[in-house]
């Protein structure tokens, strides 16, 4: 049996309604575009804002105190940073590990007292990579140590501040034991974002002179954070940390629990766009398995022949899913043909967010305080593409199974007249 | 009917009784009747008289109400719809009235399906189609398509097709019914010159005066019974 070849008859009836065919490849090639392009968009986008949002924020993986994200307070602090950088350094995904000390402080000159955040840094570990602010330090400059005695404002709360580089500014915070410390710094630097809530509620300190002022020793901290490349691995990153490090006295957080409300509404989206993809995949499914259909219909008589000739049944279901197998082969090559020139133009030139907005500027696009990267690039993980393309031939293949059972259930002397 | 050759099919005692509605239709009553090697028979009648029935069922394509059909001693009614389906590949060719060529393969592929479906190597495959399809009158009409033939040529790639596996019978239906004058006796010669010269077993339904005129043995079926049955010497 093995000398019928199939495959080409099955690219010949492929081609016996060259119309119809054309129209479900095209639907087949639209439905894989669209997927592909949508998701690239998610992709890109979900990752810029997380790779933001953990360079604004405590990182991709976060170990704290366990009572701090409910009760932030100096006083619940973690111990052996030396030991807790050493063991998230450790792991291969991991590319950067800080220390920070977050917190609220009352910034007063001779003229304002205003209330700020504050993020005590260690200058000798944060970069660009890990701090997205300090690439729009366009006063001064970051400081020379952990001990510096500057401080480096928002040029908003600046502004409100009426200080300028140099000026005295008297910050207040609470120590590890409630007790309100004041100490006095020189701004050092301006930090100009054009995102108004970060200009104007953010300051930087440094580290060691926050911890001397607050009662920590060299050891203690509120955050160590770690960054990593893909942040599809923060899970994975997390609950090895969570083996590794002591059993009590740390919590090992991902950047979704730190940050809830960005989180909620990426997957929320991510959602809207599985549910529309569904919904284009079922309409694409249903158009296949329509044309699929009718071409098995139309042939019953055919088949009835062939299997008066000596075909069976199941050579007949091969043939049927064959035409399948084609149908998704030629769709799929046609759906790479017409995506590579779009996707090659988004992934290099972007979609430029503010001509889509208008009146708004770059930097007030902002989801959850978290900027949006603009022009908007996308990108698709190796792992959606592969998902969407193996849907999409799955859907084919599976358009193609009950035509293909119908076919072999053909009964030769329904179909053809032999006397 | 040859009394000294080897009976090929085997009709006893053999009815079919469809269901159309609420109505029974005996389309054959009782038939009993052989067919041996090297026979040229046509089944006459009118519409209606059931040799498309017996045809039918001779090629395995149906099962009778009741009764027994054998093909070279096997006993159909006793066969899995895989072992049938085996049947009709290795030892039965048909010719359908309306070629039913199909329409993706060429004239060669056509009349070589038979062989390729039986796993026959291409080497011999191609000498012997080849061979078929010159004795069949279509040398350099290889590579058409069905719908680049007329219709006499398609039948006589039909006809190619039956006879390539070397089948113990072929079934004709109607062969000529849908061609013109001069064709239909240059396709009757054909399929004689192959009768008497290869010996093939053929079986006829028709109701065409010129097969009828041609055939050895002509069996007449009336109301699913048969009504006479001539041999001719």
């Amino acid at each position: 049996m093995a000398n019928v070849n199939l495959k080409r008859m099955a690219w010949r009836n492929l081609w016996r309604h060259r119309r119809r065919t054309i129209l479900t490849l095209s639907a087949i090639v639209f439905g894989t575009f669209l997927s592909i392009i949508m998701q690239s968009m998610q992709d890109m986008n979900w990752a810029d804002m997380i790779r933001v949002a953990a360079r604004l924020g405590a990182g991709h993986v976060t170990m704290q105190h366990p009572e701090y994200l409910d009760a932030p307070t100096m006083s619940r602090s973690v111990t052996n940073v030396t030991q807790l950088r050493a063991v998230a350094s450790s792991h291969p995904d991991t590319s950067h590990v800080v220390e920070r000390i977050p917190g609220f402080a009352l910034l007063s000159t001779a003229r304002e007292n205003i209330g700020a955040g504050f993020l005590a840094v260690s200058p000798e570990h944060e970069s660009e990579d890990t701090l997205q602010i300090l690439e729009a330090i366009t006063e001064g400059a970051f400081f020379e140590s952990s001990t510096d005695s500057g401080i480096i404002l928002g040029a908003t709360l600046a502004n409100n501040l009426d200080a300028e580089l140099g000026s005295k500014i008297v910050y207040t915070l609470t120590d590890r034991d409630g007790e309100v410390v004041s100490a006095l710094a020189r701004v050092s630097g301006i930090i100009q974002t054009g995102a108004k809530t970060v200009d104007s509620t953010i300051c930087l300190l440094p580290i060691d002179t926050v911890r001397e002022l607050i009662g920590f020793g060299p050891e203690d901290t509120i955050q160590v954070a770690s960054f990593i490349d893909d942040q599809r691995q923060s899970d994975a990153v997390a609950a090895n940390l969570k083996a590794d490090v002591p059993a009590t006295g740390v919590a090992v957080l991902t950047w979704a629990e730190l940050q809830p409300d960005l989180a909620s509404f990426i997957l929320m989206k991510l959602a809207g766009s599985w549910f529309i993809m569904g919904i284009v995949g079922v309409l694409v499914a249903a158009g296949i398995f329509n044309t699929m259909f009718v071409g098995v219909m139309e042939r019953l008589r055919e088949f009835g022949i062939m299997l008066a000739v000596g075909f069976t049944p199941k050579q007949l279901f091969r043939l049927i899913m064959w035409e399948s197998s084609w149908m998704a082969t030629v769709g799929l090559a046609g759906a790479a043909i017409v995506t590579v020139g779009p996707y090659w133009y988004l992934s290099n030139v972007g979609i430029d967010l503010t001509a889509l907005m208008a009146g708004m500027e770059a930097a007030e696009l902002e989801v959850a305080g978290i900027g949006l990267p603009n022009p908007m690039m996308v990108g698709i993980y190796r792992s959606n593409l592969v998902m969407i393309c193996t849907l999409a031939v799955s859907a084919v293949l599976l358009s193609g199974l009950y035509p293909a059972w119908r076919a072999c259930r053909t009964e030769p002397v329904e179909t053809i007249r032999v006397g | 009917m040859s009394k000294n050759q080897k009976t090929i099919v085997e009709l006893e005692a053999v009815a079919k009784v469809y269901a159309q509605g609420d109505q029974a239709v005996h389309a054959l009553r009782g038939i009993t009747m052989s067919i041996s090697e090297g026979e040229f028979t046509a089944i006459s009648g009118p519409s209606g008289s059931g040799k498309t029935t017996a045809l039918n069922l001779i090629g395995a394509l149906d099962t009778p109400t009741s009764g027994t059909v054998r093909l070279e001693d096997a006993d159909l009614g006793t066969m899995s719809r895989q072992a049938l389906s085996l049947l009709r590949r290795d030892r039965i060719g048909f010719v359908f009235q309306a070629y039913n060529l199909l329409p993706v393969l060429s004239a060669y592929e056509n009349a070589e399906l038979v062989l390729a479906v039986q796993g026959v190597a291409q080497s011999e495959r191609r000498e012997r189609v080849m061979d078929i399809m010159a004795q069949c009158g279509l040398e350099g009409l290889e590579d058409r398509r069905p719908s680049e033939l007329s219709g006499g040529q398609q039948q006589r790639v039909a006809i190619a097709r039956a006879i390539a596996s070397n089948p113990a019978v072929v079934l004709a239906d109607e062969p000529t019914a849908n061609i013109d004058s001069t064709t239909a006796n240059t396709l009757l010669g054909m399929m004689e010159t192959l009768n008497q010269k290869q010996n093939i077993t053929f079986l006829f339904s028709t109701h065409d005066q010129r097969v009828m005129d041609r055939a050895r043995r002509v069996i007449h079926l009336v109301d699913g019974q048969i009504d006479s049955d001539d041999v001719r010497t």
